[in-house]
């Protein structure tokens, strides 16, 4: 039973879910403030060469090793945005030029591939890799083992973290001023919330979770060091955060969709499926447009969720 | 009580970039007055009101707030000083429900949001200052007049002892104004303090206990407000003394002879409501029609359908018989309409492009202007060098940016392109909104000469008086319908007003 | 607490920042690359010195240079045509792709039976119609939709490297050369499918370059000169004026994309023509020519005759990597330095909108007045 093609397929979804869903839960607090990040991609491959070095070199116990990784990522994934967020906030620079800056210098030909090459990182594979688990044993139950039973520590801190995203964004104050901040930048400021603390604070909280994403593809599913191992995932990640209306659990929705096309390809061609290999590696981004393009044309008048002042630096003085 | 003083500003200067907005003002609140801050617009008064909000630091000078030196960083400074502000253009989060509006930014509030409980107090809030307005709806749901209340509960909300108001009767109907002049007393009986914006002379009369004039960036004086009268106010705002008369004509209009017929027009407006109603007008040669009413009750989308920005849904416009294709802006240009529209810089004009550019902004495809595809720069440089000179643009050169040049020589860039296209029709949308006294008068001047000339011009204005002086038909409209139209000479405000707030036709239906 | 700098903005822009900037982003690129390998143990002077010298100081190095700086060019052209209306498209990674499936395509099928000029012609227009109809898809979702073409484009990036795979590796395609089965490479043009080149003092200039350079002029021309380029403006700066003159925005969207898309799409039809002379699938995955495009733009300030100069600069840079890549000069290195180039680019932008100011004037006029 557990092996049916479904029961795979969904398992698989959440495990190729998972990076897109941190990743996408991060765009979406660096979103919710106005700050428009096209840099996902170059912040996890920064979490990941990150993750992959510290993994290397940290000893400890393997759950030590695993964590302190998990960390080391985050952090560098922050700091990557950290750089976003002075361009955009500070320098009140052009988003989205800033953003793709920062893919190219952090990217896959960049300074991800930089430390791979200076750290020596591709030359050992990963051999302390976040493994999946086997929670109260219950890994081999039927359907609910392999959905609910046998994840990665990962997955199970992402759904905890997206009914914690939803209740902050929806239910607390600063969620509220978060929103605010995203929504109408001149009126947080008037009611006397900090814009630039916000904007600051959240762009690196988004980094961070990119970071993590990043780390579970050189920690879990590649377990090793490849130029790019990302493959795009942060693009589609900024997909998902409009798909996803800009709430944490629709994009868990969207995560698993496009987790699940990206691991259809290795899915069925285990199963000797005669479908042509590069149609569904080319799946998840022909989606990803077709997805777009319902999005932005079905709701378009509606706006559904996009923050206003998505993408526009925050001027006081302007005259 | 009355004597005390809340607040003093003395000396206070405020640069920026190529403008002094403040040039030394004085300004001293005592504490449970209405304290009106008169002045034309570019007199300092919102930048006075911004720096006292903390939004704004000055140059130089100094606020004592309650006998004590005071200096705001940020508008939270001030708020929690007691000093809160309705700006004139709401600063409100669309998509958030009244309530969450009011408790924005308000220290007070739990980390956790009770939704219920803060829904409750705002509605208590509201009730004690005879202010209704639902606490969960969203504020995009709102009419402008409940969105200002709402601005008026985020302030009180959080305490404050001073209130300022930039401009708030300029959005609202003389009904909703009234409920907002019981609201200010009732907040000075309890013995807080209200600045009053306005460059309205009859309702600063009407509301306020003090008046303090602002011209050119320096104080003109304070005065008691029932010491004074209007014409004396009028000649301290403008440094002159100031008629109100009705401009005379030289050619008198010729309503018969129409130029622009409008039938039985409907129209979406951007969220993609019925904006308009079945409105049907016409204007004759030389003849001035004056569009009075509200903002937001369908004249921007009258104004857009004529020029041809924006679709029809029902009916037709047409411009001397001929019916002009809807929604083609070039069909409308071809067809001889001239559009002067209410955002001048940055859908009238290119706002970062030469005075050259836009002046060729509606002439570039002409073959005078280019040859296969190619501009002919050197005839649109003469071209803009004799616009500039004849309607005296103030630019230092053709190629300087539009948006360097004051407001006054914008409308002055706008206007010559218009005209040298050689209209039948002009559609002017508050066309000397934000100008200086001196602008506003060439600018009717000019309006006043081209319908002299035999130019049909449509005048959209929210300034009664300007329509009042210069049209020789007025017609209101109120919620996308036209109430009605009246002939200039049997016009009385009252009667306007009472229709822009839609109470004749509630009576009549 | 005050900073000792403010930032003041600019009334009008002087044209020397035109230059100034980008020369100003280049220097501080170099210095953060210089903290960036201080902190891994590199000597920086030693690094930069050996780059210039491999770049630019022999006719054997400036020869690779113009070599590769000439898809830079075209798609530092393609970012720059697009992102003049404020279009992001940074599809030219894949544009260039097409055009090369389509220009190879052509040289393959006229190759041996048309003479030399009608073939190369024939091959510029293919890369041109290929490129711009894939771009052209982009702008027409843009206009249509509202779609956002800056994912949109990124996705085709991905869509068009799988399909040049497709071609040469996994199927038995047109392009595919049927001799080499054990390791899967295009099919070889005829000779008269081949580009030519020209020599002077020893360096050699690819007839892509040079076409890069008129092509350059006539961008120029269409922006600065035409009453298109004259539209494209208004759009850029106003939409609602766009609007309100009735310039059809829909249809300028859509066609300047597909004109961006065309330039990328002659990109690689010089790749095919000039250099390879045959569908490399490998080969034109591996250089990010249409990243580099988005740098070459961002430096260039939008100019299409200054992007031919950063084209050369960068291409230098690239050109150098190459030729020094080991252990001793890491593969990522290039792109870092691109990638802070495009940074500091961006950063610079605000010395245009901004001044910067010693924090002493408030001081000074209470002391004048």
């Amino acid at each position: 039973m557990n092996n049916s093609l479904l029961i795979v397929i969904l398992a698989s979804a959440i495990f190729y879910g998972t990076p897109l869903l941190f990743a996408a839960l991060g765009g979406v607090f660096t979103e919710r403030s106005g700050v428009l990040n096209l840099g996902v991609e170059g912040m996890m491959l920064i979490g990941g060469v990150s993750g992959a070095w510290a993994s290397q070199h940290i000893g400890g116990s393997a759950w030590f090793t695993v964590f302190a990784s998990i960390l080391v990522a985050m952090f560098a994934g922050g700091l990557t945005a950290l750089l976003h967020a002075f361009l955009c906030v500070t320098l009140k620079a052009n988003q989205t030029v800033a953003g793709l800056s920062i893919t190219i210098f952090a990217g896959a030909l960049g300074l991800s591939s930089y430390f791979a090459n200076v750290w020596k990182v591709a030359a050992h594979p990963v051999t302390r890799p976040i493994r999946k688990l086997d929670v109260l044993g219950l890994a081999d139950a039927p359907v609910v083992g392999p959905l609910l039973f046998n994840h990665t520590i990962l997955t199970y801190v992402s759904w905890v973290l997206v009914a914690a995203s939803s209740f902050y964004l929806f239910r607390t104050k600063t969620g509220l001023q978060l929103r605010a901040v995203g929504e109408s930048p001149q009126t947080a400021d008037a009611m006397g919330i900090n814009v630039v603390k916000y904007r600051y604070f959240h762009t690196v909280l988004g980094g961070m979770l990119a970071g993590i994403g990043g780390a579970f593809y050189s920690l879990a599913i590649v377990s090793t060091w490849v130029d790019g191992l990302t493959k795009g995932a942060g693009w589609i990640a900024i997909a998902l955060v409009i798909f996803g209306f800009w709430r944490p659990d629709l994009t868990l929705v969207g995560a698993y969709l496009f987790g699940a096309l990206q691991s259809l390809g290795t899915t069925l061609k285990a199963r000797s499926f005669h479908i042509s290999g590069d149609l569904l590696d080319a799946l998840p981004f022909i989606m990803t447009i077709v997805v777009l393009v319902l999005v932005s044309s079905r709701f378009a008048h509606k706006r559904l969720g996009a923050p206003a002042a998505l993408g526009v630096p925050y001027e006081r003085e302007e005259r | 009580m009355t004597n005390t003083i809340a607040v003093q500003m003395s000396g206070v200067v405020k640069r920026f970039p190529g403008v002094v907005a403040n040039d030394g003002v004085e300004f001293e609140l005592r504490r449970g007055e209405v304290h009106a801050l008169l002045g034309e617009n570019g007199a300092g008064k919102s930048t006075l009101s911004n720096i006292l909000t903390g939004l704004y630091r000055p140059d130089e000078g100094t606020i004592e707030l309650n006998g004590a030196p005071v200096s705001f960083s940020s508008p939270r400074d001030a708020l929690n000083a007691g000093i809160g502000m309705v700006h004139q253009h709401f600063r409100l989060v669309e998509t958030f429900s009244v309530a969450e509006n009011v408790v924005l930014g308000n220290p007070d509030t739990a980390f956790l949001l009770d939704t219920a409980a803060i829904n409750e107090r705002v509605k208590e809030l509201a009730a004690r200052y005879d202010m209704a307005v639902d606490p969960e709806a969203r504020i995009w749901q709102l009419s402008v007049g409940e969105q200002q209340r709402v601005e008026i509960l985020k302030v009180l909300y959080r305490g404050a002892q001073v209130l300022i108001l930039d401009e708030p009767t300029a959005v609202l109907t003389p009904i909703e104004a009234d409920a907002l002049f019981r609201t200010l007393r009732a907040m000075t009986a309890e013995g807080r303090t209200v600045i009053f914006i306005s460059h309205k002379l009859d309702e600063v009369m009407a509301v306020s206990d003090r008046i303090t004039v602002l011209r050119g960036g320096r104080t003109v004086g304070t005065v008691d407000t029932s010491t004074t009268n209007k014409r004396d106010l009028a000649s301290m705002m403008v440094g002159r003394n100031v008629e109100f008369t009705r401009v005379q004509r030289k050619t008198p209009a010729q309503a018969n002879d129409v130029v622009l017929h409008v039938e039985n027009l409907g129209a979406h407006d951007d969220r993609g409501r019925d904006a308009l109603h079945g409105i049907t007008l016409t204007v004759g040669r030389g003849e001035i029609v004056g569009i009075a009413g509200v903002a937001g009750n369908g004249q921007r989308e009258l104004a857009e359908v004529i020029a041809g920005m924006r679709h029809t849904t029902t009916g037709s416009v047409s411009v001397e018989g001929k019916i002009l294709q809807s929604g083609k802006a070039r069909a409308a240009i071809a067809g001889g309409v001239a559009h002067v529209p209410e955002d001048r810089l940055h859908t009238g004009l290119a706002a970062g492009h030469s005075v050259e550019d836009n002046l060729a902004l509606k002439s570039y495809r002409s073959s005078l202007l280019s040859r296969f595809g190619l501009l002919r720069r050197q005839a649109m440089r003469d071209g803009a060098t004799e616009l500039v000179e004849r309607y005296d643009v103030k630019t230092p050169s053709t190629q300087t940016a539009v948006r360097l040049l004051s407001g006054g020589n914008v409308q002055k860039v706008l206007l010559a392109r218009e005209f040298s296209t050689g209209p039948k029709v002009l559609i002017a949308a508050s066309p000397t909104r934000g100008l200086d006294v001196g602008a506003i008068e060439s600018v009717r001047e000019r309006l006043v000469e081209a319908a002299d000339g035999g130019l049909g011009v449509l005048l959209i204005s929210e300034d009664l008086d300007e329509i009042m002086s210069l049209a020789d038909r007025i017609a209101v409209m109120y919620e996308g319908r036209i109430v009605a139209v009246i002939p200039a000479d049997k016009a009385d405000r009252e009667t306007i007003g009472l229709l822009m707030g839609g109470s004749q036709l509630e009576a009549t239906s | 607490m005050k900073s000792p700098v403010r930032l003041e903005r600019r009334l009008e822009q002087p044209k020397w920042l035109n230059w100034a900037i980008p020369v100003i982003s280049l220097l501080g690129a170099l210095a953060v690359g210089a903290i960036v390998l201080l902190l891994t143990g590199k000597n920086p002077i030693d690094v930069y010195q050996r780059i210039f010298e491999r770049g630019f100081l022999s006719t054997r190095a400036l020869t690779g240079t113009l070599r590769t700086a000439t898809p830079f060019a075209f798609t530092g052209l393609c970012a720059a045509a697009a992102f003049r209306l404020g279009v992001i498209n940074i599809g030219g990674e894949g544009q260039l792709y097409m055009g090369a499936i389509g220009a190879s395509y052509v040289g393959l099928v006229m190759g041996n039976s048309y003479p030399v000029g009608i073939v190369i012609i024939a091959m510029v227009f293919a890369g041109m119609i290929f490129g711009g109809m894939y771009a052209g898809f982009v702008g027409l979702l843009r206009a249509q939709f509202n779609t956002n073409e800056i994912i949109t484009s990124l996705m085709m990036n991905y869509i068009a490297g799988i399909v040049l795979n497709y071609l040469i590796f996994n199927s038995l395609s047109y392009w595919r050369d049927p001799r080499s089965a054990g390791f899967p490479s295009g099919k070889p043009l005829d000779k008269r499918a081949f580009w030519p080149s020209y020599e002077i003092g020893g360096v050699g200039i690819s007839f892509g370059l040079i076409l890069a350079a008129f092509v350059a002029a006539a961008v120029w021309v269409l922006y600065k000169r035409s009453r298109f380029g004259f539209e494209i403006g208004v759009i850029a700066d106003s939409p609602r004026a766009a609007r309100y003159i009735g310039i059809r925005t829909k249809t300028t969207i859509v066609a300047v994309t597909a004109l961006s898309g065309a330039l990328a799409g002659i990109g690689g039809a010089s790749q095919v023509g000039d250099f390879t002379h045959y569908l490399d699938a490998k080969g034109l995955q591996l250089n990010s020519f249409g990243y580099t495009g988005i740098v070459v733009a961002a430096l260039a300030r939008l100019n299409p005759l200054g992007a031919i100069v950063v084209a050369i600069l960068l291409g230098g840079l690239t050109n150098a990597g190459y030729s020094l890549q080991g252990p001793d000069f890491p593969s990522g290195l290039v792109g870092t330095l691109q990638g802070l180039i495009l940074f500091t680019a961006v950063a610079g932008e605000i010395l245009m909108k901004y001044r910067v100011k010693r924090n002493t004037a408030a001081k000074k006029a209470t002391v004048a007045s």
